[in-house]
């Protein structure tokens, strides 16, 4: 299941790195020290949003308690809404689903997505010969910088300014400097319409599914993901079964709640995709494909969810919004954003989510780099036992090393 | 880099052998009591849980592998090898050698702590060589079945003393055995209380009007903020002593860790964190409260000239010894 190899031993030397460099450190601390009090502003200034983030997380827990009904409620709305529904079980089939939707040799795009970086599909595509472009100015960066994504819905977290120049220089040949963000969001952006333009294929996440509707919620600021969803004739969403809730008003809560406790609210976009785009124009008659796309798969990853279910304590996790806040406000994730973590997720959800979804082994060793002060579990909109279920890695390493 | 099998198993032979992670001498534990003359019997008994006695001995293995993961990564990165295998040696083996200054600290806070239960009139008796450590490092690094072991010994230890009541002077001790060691014993019945919150239902005085107020920034630990909810009180405590609390930025439940609980898995971030908050309460006061050995540590590991940080039972032991406030 595991596709890296990795352990505590393995990120401590880059764990050891980044906590003497100047620039690392001084780039998580401005964006944590700005996240942390712009979420206790938006909680301030908008109580119902703690309300809200309550009714999310009974949603949720219902959900998860009848999962199987839910996939076969989700599969057949998107069906009634002529979309294309794939349950993946494993990240091999989702990889293996999506190439052969993709095929070979196309341009694609992307919107930033945890679940793709999770089951490790950009890699995958390219090494099918495609060209894929990351959309999300901070995913673009992590991909010219080669490394992985530092936080959830911040993934450039740790690049100052003139690091991000640097990068877009050299790597893209553009002409900048770290003197202007502005100027840095303006090339860019003439860099990627082109590709926006051509791309044969899209493909997103999903911040919520409504079961009830086939609906796919998505909460952006860039406006990329408009364009990555809209512009293709294919658009591809690639998500958990976690992110399934009964009704599009659930979906439309998650992506309120998961923007506020991100510290972005209220969200710039909102968007909601309930199939392919058509028109009825000529002659009363339904045609697909109109502006948006002709075809719209939504691949339903699995890859260990299920089965974590029946872990008391893992389970848990399955609630997650990916807000992130936990990370924010961890004293260990301030120092080593997601170094501290497996292939694709890090910090305290991060631990937990690679336990889920890549190696639990490898997992239960990152928990020892957790401090279990219990400041992620104060600040989880969905009340996650997050010290619990890291102490229960540990537990689980102990048995592991005895066996 | 780290070895975590190495230390785990390091830490939890030293354990399961003596009793204590590290090697300490074992009048270690109770000797800091020797000038008070505490009463032996009686149903409630005052439980240090060894940790302020430990923390000497600790900082200093903690010097230790700090050396070990220097050295480690200095020779990974001059023969750039995949891997560097230096072995730690048996604890028994690696001659500790603890500060006295830090060593009579202890014993001073330790003294302060009996002194105030004194001056709150609380009766209650010390168990001198049957004063333990609680376990919880190994129930930290997941070494349950070694805690679980652990704990049934002090708890049958504690039963047979005829303790009914056990005083704590920590946090960490305080939530192993009030909400940790029910999940493990059956029919565990002793009533746990912390001595913060004892003192401050028992101290009746009139808040100190001091010629000159004493400022300091106070630093709650992450196991009395928030999981024993004990907040109010140590702050109450302060200004009964005539000193103001003053709250850093992270505070109360979101105060902000010292780093100590990952001092032994890698001592350079556990420093890089302590440093962190280090700055952030010297930026409102140069005189820093702290109310649990471990952050005590942490923070003083890292802390320049300049920067006095102080338990919280000195602050008030000095304030208040000598005064009639019984209740």
């Amino acid at each position: 299941m595991s596709r890296i190899t990795f352990s505590l031993e393995h990120i401590m030397d880059k764990v050891l790195e980044v906590i003497s460099e100047e620039e690392f450190l001084e780039g998580v601390r401005r964006a944590t020290i700005s996240a942390e009090v712009k979420v206790a502003g938006i909680l301030e200034h908008n109580p119902f949003i703690a309300e809200l983030a309550k009714e999310v997380k009974r949603v949720k827990e219902h959900v998860l308690n009848n999962i199987d009904e839910y996939i076969e409620e989700t599969i057949k709305s998107l069906r009634s809404v002529n979309a294309n529904p794939y349950l993946a079980e494993s990240r091999e089939e989702a990889l293996e689903y999506i190439g052969k939707i993709v095929g070979k040799g196309k341009t694609v795009i992307m919107s930033k997505s945890m679940v793709a970086e999770e089951i490790g599909l950009r890699e995958y595509l390219e090494a099918e010969g495609n060209e894929v472009w990351e959309t999300d100015l901070g995913q673009l960066l992590i991909r010219l910088e080669g490394s992985k994504p530092m936080h959830s819905i911040a993934p450039a977290i740790h690049l100052t300014r003139d690091k991000v120049a640097r990068l877009i220089r050299d790597k893209l040949g553009l002409d900048v400097t770290g003197d202007s963000p502005e100027g840095i969001v303006r090339k860019v952006r003439e860099f990627l319409r082109e590709k926006f333009v051509s791309a044969e294929v899209g493909i997103s996440g999903a911040n919520a599914i409504a079961a009830d509707t086939g609906s796919v919620v998505l909460v952006e600021n860039e406006g990329n993901i408009r364009l990555v969803t809209g512009l293709p004739l294919r658009h591809i969403v690639v998500t958990g079964i976690d992110k399934i809730v009964p009704t599009l008003i659930d979906a439309f809560k998650v992506a309120i709640v998961q923007a506020a406790y991100g510290g972005l609210y209220p969200p710039t976009y909102i968007n909601v995709i309930s199939g392919p785009s058509s028109t009825a124009d000529i002659e009363h008659t339904r045609v697909y494909g109109a502006h948006g796309p002709l075809e719209v798969h939504v691949v339903l990853v699995d890859n260990g969810r299920r089965s974590a279910l029946s872990d008391p304590d893992l389970k848990n996790q399955l609630r997650c919004v990916r807000c992130g806040r936990c990370q924010f406000e961890c004293p260990v994730w301030q120092h080593t954003a997601n170094i501290w973590g497996g292939p694709a997720y890090g910090g305290p959800m991060g631990i937990a989510w690679t336990a889920i979804t890549a190696d639990i082994h490898g997992a239960s060793s990152l928990a020892y780099l957790c401090l279990s002060c219990r400041r992620c579990e104060v600040v989880c909109p969905m009340e996650i036992p997050l010290e619990r279920i890291i102490r229960s890695l540990r537990r689980k390493y102990v048995v592991n090393l005895k066996a | 880099m780290v070895n975590l099998r190495e230390i785990l198993e390091l830490l939890a032979d030293n354990t399961l052998k003596t009793g204590l992670p590290v090697p300490i001498p074992k009048n270690e534990i109770y000797e800091w009591a020797e000038p008070l003359g505490l009463k032996r019997d009686g149903d409630t008994y005052l439980f240090t849980g060894a940790l302020y006695q430990l923390i000497p001995y600790i900082e200093s293995l903690v010097k230790y592998l700090e050396s070990m993961e220097s050295k480690q990564r200095a020779s990974k990165l001059l023969v750039k090898a995949s891997r560097v295998l230096t072995s730690i040696p048996s604890l028994s083996k690696l001659a500790l050698r603890p500060s006295k200054e830090s060593i009579e600290n202890s014993r001073r806070i330790l003294r302060s702590i009996a002194t105030l239960l004194n001056i709150a009139g609380v009766d209650y008796a010390y168990l001198y060589e049957d004063d333990m450590y609680s376990g919880i490092l190994l129930y930290d690094l997941g070494l349950e079945e070694e805690f679980s072991r652990h704990a049934r010994s002090v708890y049958e230890k504690l039963k047979t003393r005829g303790a009914k009541r056990i005083l704590t002077v920590d946090p960490h001790t305080t939530h192993a055995l009030r909400e940790i060691y029910p999940k493990f014993i059956d029919g565990f019945d002793l009533e746990v209380i912390n001595y913060i919150e004892l003192l401050d239902t028992k101290l009746r005085v009139e808040p100190k009007t001091a010629n000159k107020e004493i400022e300091v920034v106070i630093h709650d630990p992450c196991y009395y903020a928030r999981f024993e909810g004990i907040i109010e009180q140590p702050r109450r405590l302060l200004r009964i002593a005539g000193i103001k609390p003053l709250e850093p930025k992270r505070t109360r439940d979101l105060t902000y860790c010292c780093g100590g609980p990952i001092e032994a898995i890698s001592p350079h971030l556990s420093a890089r964190i302590a440093k962190t908050r280090l700055e952030e309460l010297s930026s409102v006061s140069t005189r820093i409260v702290t109310m649990c050995p471990i952050c005590y540590s942490s923070l003083s590991r890292v802390a320049s000239s300049g920067i006095e940080i102080k338990d919280i039972a000195l602050y008030i032991a000095e304030s208040l010894a000598g005064e009639k406030s019984l209740e």
